[in-house]
């Protein structure tokens, strides 16, 4: 491929945008969806032909400028290394394949015109996002992509809820934008660029003890500029990858339309995180603290949700907390070094994730827009179809038997158990336990899911009278779910390492060359032990959801939450985080400003200094002046006379 | 061509066009529109042709089109004009705001059609030529020339509190010019050219920075604080909100376009350039004032329940991040800053269009009026969110090309501590999202509470004729900006070395036009060597151990 066709891959779909958007109603239903989808599909197209083209060890570039003013030098290059290439495939494969699925889905939508377009600008931002060879143009996809997801989530904007869902969306991730913006003036402070390249260069055998001496950074060490810059980024990646304490505008998302949840919402915008701190992992691996904060964050992140995912009755929010906890994993393995783990998990997690929602849409399509669990029940007999690819994506996430996200999760733990951080020598056994308690959750909240959704009988009429979704919709679920089982073979423990580790193997290169001082080499062979542990966690799992929820035990969760009333609210509100936040920050803010307008901007400026100033000058000129000018003759003559001899009396001097 | 006085013709123009339409029968309403709007486009035209006569390269005279006619001989007093980069791009906005703004009016303002449009002409030739003025006493005059139309438009056409509003406009302006002529005759008195004493602008220019420094500073705060009522700058800002709740919308577009502009013009033409020792010693705190402005002004919008009220005070927090921008005395930061000027003309006069379209068709400024408008009204919301997307400065709009400059301007600049002013300056880019979004979720969003908005119309023709340049533009100057940048950089460049010679000659430092890292290689042109389709084609930048090195 000639390395210009790149711009055509962005391209497709913006051109999609803008004519679904400007001739949407005009065009059609049918006609909307068609055009948005090839569109698409035509960037799938080249996206395997650039992912050919890096196979072969070629690296398609175009370099462009889009602003350069002084020193600074803004580029709108577009580069595919192998990273890129993975990205490119997932983001339009899974892409298309989910608007293909939308034409089913928004079938019945008055305004599908604008439905498409949205989809077809995250498409191209996305697109931008991946492609960009610097971080200012990745920031126009990253805030690209968060413009549409804004959007996505207010579609149905008449419901106030929807728009306060996507407001909330917008302002979490711009909380994390201000770290990632930072991020980029002080790179471009501390090495005058932001392109990959040219930092990838310049970033190569740095000594971080290195003082500096000139600069905003005058008297820092460089490894304390480059783990203040690393920090900075994770805020970045706090806010777009839903980690603590960025996440709680995630489960708000789910107000979209289940598609969109599908795509931007698990499978790729969300992971644009995980791939920043992959695409920067030269930098990361020269901060030790910024590594650690990432690991304990994505731990953390990994348990916490999955403990709240336990209480949630929408389908779509057990769903969008198991997002959080698997991003979580995603952020751990970079934290741990362990990027092409992290990566690996973000394909399979594409594919099953993007899974999963699609069955939970064609489920709540199905039950005409029913999401409560509790009114399920039974629905293996009405949707056959989307039960059986629902249940093999189940099995991938929970790892109950090998399929992808088996292998995937495994690699992670393995890394992290075998990782080290000079900070903190218990981070590996933390973090693994941690991970693999996560796991053992995951896989207990994912078949309860399955259980209360499938199995069983009907316990609504809703349920009872549930429908199968129509062939557009279904056949994108099996080629999903064969994509979950195929993605497999990507992670298998081959002799000198999985596919695709040694496919990825030149793009972290360099940091894994900076990060002996961090993590020792990686034990080779296949790792049984840590094989068996994890299959146990996930039958153990499977078997108690089983036993609550279909089984002999289905009094006993809500005889478990009697016993414990607070602590089963404390976890079905998510810990209140949202109402802390609320507390702490919204209302202060609101409230604040309007204190302070009042006192002040109309209190003290307006109503003190300036209505004083004229105060002053009445009252003055009421009760100085006027009195000096009454009329009487007699005394204008005196003062005239005095001022006469004064100024005689001045100048004769 | 090349002597033919082109600036004189953009100045007066209008002018003209005032005298024509005041002639016109006072029932011809029509006529009197039209008039105004053709001469408007004219004006326009001749500043495109000002354009194109305008030499941009690097090394091309820094004022060109000058134009000198002596005035009063004995005072030093001449009509001199000239234009360099920044007066270049601020006349173009000038000029293009000027047919919108009549444009949309023509239906908006019935009542003294004739009077209205003359006020407009008026005040389009004052704006040019204060911007045009190479002469401090010309200068004067354009500067106050500006504020007689404005007051009438804000008391005459404006709404409940307009005499308000235009009495508090016209004093809080009045005190501050009256600091800035005192400055201005004492220049006149203390520095002296070949000629005698004069008012000229490139004379004074000469001599003015070799004035002691404490005479600076006074001569710097006068002009600051006279400029700072103008752009305008927390605590000098209260005039505003009122001035653009109560002008009509019109007034509005060319308050916040243009006249606003006026100040952070005045700091770049005259406070920084002629006093810049007193510049230096008084950044910091125009720094920190700039970023106090940020976050007020956006924590003021918060609190507001009107719409224009709201707009107003965004337009204090934008025009905080142009005068950060402004005193980082960087490349990229005065770049940055004048791009944001013109990028907050574009976006917040359409604005201020779009609430007038609203405001003319309910007569409520009131948020808790609206709601669910989206259904209703899908074109204006359309336009709407795009114009809010520019405001918050999302990559791909204009805003974003001005605001990463002036961060990443003031961020490596020499400010003291730079970093944490440009970082809590970046805090306002997030609050920015909060207001802007919460007001279009409360006009766009939800349901349709009040059934008097159920048979809104949507944009008409002459509508999207006002809105479409400026939306064109809001794209245009987000994807393709180098084009401005390259008429803004010569000039910011010039400023940046004159004050850098400044410092130099008093206190033996290194100039700060020494570059913090090195230069950039040059646009589009791979370095030699580099293998042809090589992704980074450009050989990194030696900078980190020229940041190594320790002081000599």
């Amino acid at each position: 491929m000639s390395p210009e066709s790149l711009l055509l891959i962005p391209l497709f779909p913006l051109l999609g945008a803008i004519v679904c958007g400007a001739l949407g109603p005009r065009l059609g239903r049918q006609n909307v969806g068609t055009i948005a989808s090839g569109m698409v599909l035509g960037a799938f197209a080249l996206s395997v032909a650039a992912f050919v083209a890096v196979w072969n060890g070629a690296e398609p570039a175009v370099a462009g400028n889009w602003f350069t003013v002084g020193a600074f030098h803004v580029g709108a290059g577009l580069v595919v290394d192998r990273l890129t290439a993975v990205m490119l495939l997932v983001v339009t494969g899974v892409g298309f394949l989910i608007h293909v699925y939308s034409t089913g889905y928004m079938a019945d939508d008055p305004s599908p015109g604008r439905f498409f377009a949205y989809l077809n600008l995250f498409v191209a931002a996305m697109l931008v996002l991946v492609l960009a060879d610097n971080l200012v143009l990745l920031f126009v996809g990253w805030e690209g992509v968060g413009l549409c997801s804004y959007l996505l989530i207010g579609f149905w904007y008449e419901d106030e809820k929807n728009a306060q869902a996507g407001k909330k969306a917008f302002i979490a991730n711009r909380v994390g934008d201000f770290g990632f913006t930072l991020a980029v003036f002080a790179l471009f402070a501390l090495f005058g660029t932001a392109q990959f390249g040219q930092l990838r260069a310049a970033a190569a055998g740095l000594d971080p003890s290195a003082l500096l001496h000139q600069g905003a950074f005058a008297g820092w060490t460089l490894g304390g500029a480059l783990t203040l810059v690393c920090l900075l980024f994770a805020l970045g990646v706090t806010g777009k990858s839903a980690q603590i304490p960025l996440y709680v505008w995630l489960p708000d998302a789910m107000a979209g339309p289940t598609p969109v949840s599908a795509l931007i919402h698990a499978a790729t915008m969300v992971t644009a995180g995980v791939y920043l701190v992959s695409r920067l992992s030269f930098l990361f691996a020269l901060s030790p603290v910024a590594m650690l904060v990432l690991a304990l964050i994505g731990g953390g992140t990994a348990a916490f949700a999955a403990i709240i995912a336990f209480a949630q009755n929408d389908l779509k929010k057990v769903l969008a907390y198991s997002t959080i906890s698997q991003l979580g994993y995603m952020v751990m393995a970079t934290g741990v070094g362990a990027f092409w783990a992290a990566i690996f998990h973000l394909v399979t997690h594409a594919c099953f994730k993007a899974l999963l929602f699609l069955g939970a849409g064609s489920v709540i399509h199905g039950l005409h827009g029913e999401q409560d669990m509790r009114k399920m029940g039974g629905l293996r007999k009405r949707l056959p179809q989307t039960a059986a690819a629902f249940g093999v994506a189940t099995v991938a996430i929970t790892g109950v038997l090998p399929l992808s996200g088996f292998f995937s999760k495994d690699a992670i733990l393995g890394l992290a158990l075998s990782s080290s951080n000079r900070l903190f020598p218990w981070s590996p056994v933390l973090l693994y336990a941690v991970g693999t308690a996560a796991a053992l959750g995951t896989a207990f909240y994912m078949w309860r899911a399955f259980a209360l959704t499938f199995g069983g009988a009907p316990r609504s009429e809703a349920a009872e009278h549930g429908h199968e979704a129509p062939i557009s919709m279904t056949l994108v679920t099996w080629i999903l779910a064969l994509a979950s089982i195929a993605a497999l073979v990507l992670g298998l423990p081959l002799e000198g390492g999985a596919p695709i580790e040694r496919f990825l193997e030149p793009v972290f290169a360099q940091a894994m060359h900076a990060l002996p001082a961090l993590v020792p080499a990686r034990e080779t062979g296949v790792p049984w032990a840590l094989y068996g542990v994890a299959l146990l966690v996930a039958w153990a799992g499977l078997a108690g959801a089983w036993l609550l929820y279909v089984g002999p035990g289905q009094a006993a969760p809500a005889k478990l939450a009697a016993s414990a009333p607070w602590a089963y609210s404390l976890v079905a509100n998510k810990f209140y985080v949202d109402e802390i936040y609320d507390l702490l920050v919204v209302r202060p803010l609101f409230g604040g400003a309007r204190v302070v307008w009042r006192l002040i901007d109309a209190g003290l400026i307006d109503g003190v200094l300036v209505r004083g100033t004229g105060w002053f000058v009445r009252v003055f000129s009421q009760v100085v002046l006027r009195p000096l000018q009454d009329g009487d003759a007699q005394r204008y003559a005196t003062a005239m006379a005095l001022g006469a001899v004064a100024m005689l009396w001045l100048l004769l001097r | 061509m090349t002597d033919f006085p082109i600036l004189t013709l953009l100045v007066f123009l209008p002018l003209l066009g005032a005298v024509l339409v005041g002639l016109l029968p006072r029932e011809e309403q029509g006529q009197q529109r039209a008039l105004g709007l053709g001469f408007m486009l004219a004006t326009l035209g001749v500043a495109c042709w000002a354009a194109a006569a305008f030499d941009g390269r690097a090394g091309a005279p820094e004022f060109q089109l000058q134009t000198t006619v002596p005035w009063v001989k004995g005072l030093g007093l001449s009509y001199h004009v000239g234009i360099d980069g920044f007066a270049l791009v601020l006349v173009l906005l000038t000029a293009v705001l000027g047919p919108l703004v009549v444009l949309s009016a023509f239906s908006a303002v019935k009542e003294r059609v004739k009077e209205f449009v003359i006020a407009l002409l008026v005040l389009q030739t004052a704006m040019l030529g204060a911007f045009l003025a190479l002469d401090l006493v010309l200068f004067y005059v354009f500067w106050e020339l500006m504020l007689v139309p404005m007051y009438l438009l804000i008391g005459i056409w404006g709404s409940e509190r307009r005499l308000y509003a235009a009495v508090k406009f016209f004093v809080y302006t009045m005190a501050g010019s009256l600091l800035m002529l005192i400055a201005i005759l004492y220049v006149y008195f203390a520095v002296a050219g070949p000629g005698g004493h004069t008012f000229d602008y490139l004379e004074i220019l000469k001599a003015a920075p070799k004035l002691p420094r404490a005479t600076q500073v006074w001569l710097f705060s006068a002009f600051a604080i006279s400029f700072a009522i103008k752009v305008p700058m927390v605590p000098l800002h209260t005039w505003l909100p009122d001035a653009h709740t109560e002008a009509p919308a019109a007034g509005s577009v060319i308050l916040a376009g243009v006249l606003l502009k006026m100040g952070g013009f005045g700091f770049l033409r005259y406070a920084f350039p002629l006093f810049p020792r007193g510049a230096f010693e008084l950044r910091t705190t125009l720094a920190v004032l700039a970023v106090v402005g940020i976050l007020y002004g956006a924590l003021m919008c918060l609190a507001q329940r009107d719409m224009k009220r709201l707009v107003a005070y965004s337009s204090v927090s934008h025009l905080g991040f142009v005068m950060l921008g402004l005193s980082a005395f960087t490349v990229e930061g005065l770049s940055g800053g004048v791009y944001q000027m013109l990028n907050h003309g574009v976006s917040t006069g359409a604005l201020f269009v779009l609430v007038g379209i609203l405001y003319e068709r309910r007569h409520t400024r009131a948020l808790a009026d609206y709601g669910g408008l989206a259904r209703v009204v899908p074109g204006l919301a359309a336009a709407w969110l795009l114009v809010t997307l520019a405001s918050i400065g999302l990559p791909g709009t204009n805003g974003f090309v001005g605001e990463f400059l002036i961060l990443a301007g003031s961020w490596t600049s020499r400010l003291a501590n730079a970093p944490v002013i440009a970082s809590v300056a970046a805090a306002g880019v997030i609050l920015g999202a909060v207001y802007m979004l919460w007001m279009y979720q409360r006009v766009f969003f939800g349901k349709v509470r009040h059934r008097e908005n159920e048979r809104l119309a949507d944009l008409s023709g002459r509508e999207w004729a006002v809105l479409a340049p400026l939306a064109a533009l809001i794209v245009v100057m987000g994807v393709w900006p180098q084009p401005w940048l390259d008429w803004i950089q010569p000039s910011a460049e010039r400023l940046v070395q004159r004050m850098g010679d400044a410092r130099a000659a008093e206190v033996g430092l290194a100039p700060i036009s020494e570059p913090v890292f090195a230069p950039a290689p040059p646009r589009a042109a791979p370095a030699p060597g580099a293998a042809p389709g090589h992704p980074f084609p450009q050989i990194p930048p030696n900078i980190l151990r020229q940041l190594m090195r320790r002081h000599h």
